[in-house]
């Protein structure tokens, strides 16, 4: 059987090319601090993916523009190795272990959605590599007991809490009715739990409780529901297509409810991409431009949403300045442990307590952010059909009152 | 004779030394043992019986689903374990980690056989392209219903257990890679000592002639229903090791992952050349290597390039890897060629 040797140099040609591949980088070389990433490049989060890539860029090189690091009384740089993960908790798991074995980075970034952050942290967590994450928000993250994950962002069910609080608020104290639809991932289901919190403290009714599909792109279905059930609050949430989804076909269908309560419209772009429609939409966010925390690198807000525009050609989302806010958290972590030791670095992690232009930052022990509250902000139209994101609650920065309820579609 | 122990002896040292010798590649090779078995696996039907099936990714999914639930449920509750808002940490002792892993890796082996075997004779009664569309509604069905099951995570995800804290830090990677050899080995075995009976030429003559077969008074059926059924073992078994090495099941993006893993064991065996017993090997490994390469090198454009690849292998290569080697080279693979006769055809071409 000759076909023997084929396979035989099959197999010797597999073992040279693998001892071949370069096995390179290390995580700290000359005067360059090497953070790995997996990204969502492609896939179902591809959009969100490039806001968290555009955020962690944009602090890279403002970082290292003024200054660098200093561990040690030496400057360094940060430089990013990213992989597309293709929205793949499967893939992002294989990523990350090729980013510590292979690349030999000893310090990672989050990648995008809860989904993934839960598939890469036992990993990070296994090699003792401190991941600084920025989205994933689930609260599943924060109650695994991971030592070496940390996220800037509040937990996923507090993101529309506020909203259901305001709602029955405003209907007297009493509790309301509830329609809800949520995409079958791990954030929305955790978003889903919080409403389920809300609701139950509360004293309200879910009337409407169903699942979108993750390849979401009609829910005309439920909506044909809250039509008929006419609940005093419809909760949405998957993601950007889960805004956009919700916004088309309830403009279609002019669906009448007094409150629309939503997440990802900023990541959606929502007020651009459909204008008045998109009016009286109530959004979770994790930051807005106009909030007052303050920063040495960024300086605020508008100045980095202005920045951000002009480097990136659009108002950043929440999920690039949470991503920026990332690399600031590595870098104040560095300079305090004054070390490449990873327990250092992590250690000076889980003792991080600092103010960003996206808000104040202080692990708990959990690796959630617990500085820094949700905001909400309804989208207004002025009469030239010009939208833009009004923060609403909490009271403490809004800078404009809650329209509500939402006018009938016959009226608008 | 000789040759062949000389192969498998270099293929088996290769396999057992490989994680020793490439520690950094240890999660690429588990992986690549992994197409391999699926690869293998899904040609009995494709390649051998010709009934092409998109369901395969059914039982890998139900497999990866149900190793980590015994893994979970023998020792906690499985309802607190995947609740997300759990505030207890469950921790596995090594000795709970292990059992529950071998438990979990026998039912998840042995449930798709008798899911395949139920599947089976309610659908193996379609056949060509009717077939394969209904196999492809199989994964997707799957993935919608184990997506909305509290029980295992619904939209939330499955964590499976960690790795417990023994070993080392290559610890978890040697375990799961010899895991894997091991599957492969064993696939493979089985697989070689299957083929070398009369159920293969049973197969091939369902796929090339069904009703021809029938009049010979093959139970078609019931044959086919058995080719399923192996296939669903190996397969199932693969799916409980890949959970447990990627640490979180997703009901539509890891477990029944009909969009990549279930097209990717179709490619790979096509790849490699259907219908041979290396073929599906060689495909896997080939397709695995190209797809790191292409991640690493063109990132951003990995699925232009996978395409541009498919379309060549398409053009260039209809049978495959083996059966073009087969076809320039018919010696080597112990055809006797008659000269005369292969210039007559290439006349007659």
């Amino acid at each position: 059987m000759k076909i023997n040797k084929i396979i035989l140099s099959f197999i010797s040609a597999v073992a040279i090319l693998l001892s071949t591949s370069v096995v390179s980088f290390a995580k700290v070389v000359g005067d360059k601090i090497v953070l790995g990433a997996a990204i969502s490049l492609t896939g179902k989060y591809s959009s969100n993916g490039v806001h968290t890539q555009n955020g962690y860029n944009m602090a890279v090189d403002r970082i290292n523009s003024m200054g660098g690091v200093k561990v040690g009384g030496k400057t360094y740089k940060f430089e990013i190795i990213y992989y597309d993960d293709e929205s793949n908790p499967k893939r992002a798991a294989q990523l990350a272990e090729r980013l510590i074995s292979q690349d030999g980075v000893e310090f990672m970034l989050g990648p995008y959605s809860s989904g993934l952050t839960k598939a890469i942290a036992p990993v990070t967590e296994k090699y003792g590599v401190p991941m600084v994450e920025a989205n994933g928000a689930s609260r599943s993250l924060f109650t695994k007991g991971y030592k070496y994950l940390f996220a800037v962002l509040a937990p996923a069910n507090l993101y529309l809490d506020v909203a259901i609080r305001t709602a029955v608020e405003l209907n007297g104290g009493k509790g309301v009715r509830i329609a809800q639809a949520f995409e079958q991932d791990a954030f929305s289901q955790d978003v889903r739990l919080g409403i389920l919190d809300a609701a139950k403290e509360t004293g309200s009714e879910i009337i409407i409780d169903d699942k979108l599909p993750k390849e979401l792109n009609d829910m005309a279905a439920t909506l044909v529901k809250v039509k008929q059930m006419k609940p005093d609050v419809l909760v949405v949430s998957g993601h950007t297509k889960g805004a956009l989804t919700a916004i088309r076909q309830i403009a279609e269908m002019k669906v009448d409810v007094p409150m629309l309560a939503m997440t990802h419209c900023d990541a959606a772009k929502l007020s651009k991409q459909h204008g008045k429609n998109s009016q009286y939409a109530l959004c979770a966010s994790q930051w807005h431009k106009t909030l007052t925390y303050k920063d040495n690198f960024f300086k605020d807000g508008m100045t980095y949403a202005a920045d951000f525009q002009k480097e990136f050609g659009y108002d950043p989302p929440y999920q690039s300045a949470e991503s920026s806010a990332a690399l600031l958290v590595f870098k104040d972590a560095f300079e305090r442990a004054n070390s490449f030791d990873q327990k250092k670095v992590r250690d000076a992690l889980a003792a991080t307590n600092m103010q960003t232009f996206y808000g104040n930052i202080k692990f708990a022990p959990g690796g959630q952010n617990v500085d820094k509250p949700m905001v909400l902000f309804q989208v207004m139209c002025d009469g030239a059909g010009k939208c833009e994101n009004k923060v609403v609650a909490p009271l403490k920065w809004a800078s404009a009152k809650l329209i509500h309820p939402i006018p009938k579609w016959s009226d608008r | 004779m000789n040759k062949n122990v000389i192969l498998y002896a270099a293929i088996l040292i290769f396999g057992l030394a490989a994680p020793f010798v490439f520690p950094a590649f240890k999660v690429q090779l588990s992986i690549l043992c992994v197409l391999i078995v699926l690869a293998t696996t899904w040609n009995i039907q494709g390649g051998e019986m010709g009934y092409n099936t998109f369901g395969n990714i059914l039982f890998y999914g139900l497999g990866m689903y149900l190793c980590a639930s015994v893994q979970v449920g023998m020792f906690f509750p499985l309802a607190e374990w995947t609740e997300s808002g759990g505030e207890k940490t469950f921790v596995h002792t090594p000795t709970q980690f292990f059992q529950g892993m071998a438990a979990g890796l026998v039912v998840a082996a042995v449930v798709p056989t008798i899911v395949a075997g139920l599947i089976g004779y309610a659908i193996l009664g379609l056949r060509g392209h009717y077939f394969a569309i209904c196999t492809l509604g199989l994964g997707v069905a799957a993935g919608e219903i184990s997506g909305g099951i509290e029980i295992i995570g619904a939209g939330q995800g499955f964590t499976t257990p960690p790795f417990p804290n023994v070993g080392g830090l290559e610890a978890r990677g040697e375990f799961f890679y010899f895991l894997s050899f091991g599957a492969l080995v064993l696939t493979f075995i089985a697989v070689r000592a299957i083929y070398s009976t009369r159920f293969r030429l049973i197969l091939n003559a369902i796929r090339d002639n069904e009703d021809k077969a029938e009049a010979m008074g093959i139970e078609t059926m019931k044959y086919k229903i058995i080719g399923w059924m192996v296939s669903a073992f190996f397969c199932g078994l693969a799916g409980g090791i890949m959970g447990g090495l990627v640490g979180y099941i997703d009901s539509t993006d890891v477990a029944f992952d009909g969009r990549e893993m279930g097209v990717f064991m179709v490619l790979m065996a096509i790849l490699g050349g259907k219908g041979t017993l290396w073929g599906p090997v060689i495909g896997a490994t080939v397709f695995h290597i190209f797809k790191e390469g292409f991640w690493t090198f063109f990132l951003g454009w990995q699925y232009v390039a996978l395409g541009v690849l498919i379309v060549v292998i398409v053009i260039y290569f209809p049978e495959g890897i083996m059966g073009w080697l087969r076809e320039k080279y018919p010696e080597r693979f112990g055809e006797v060629v008659d000269e005369a006769d292969r210039k007559a055809q290439v006349e007659l071409k």
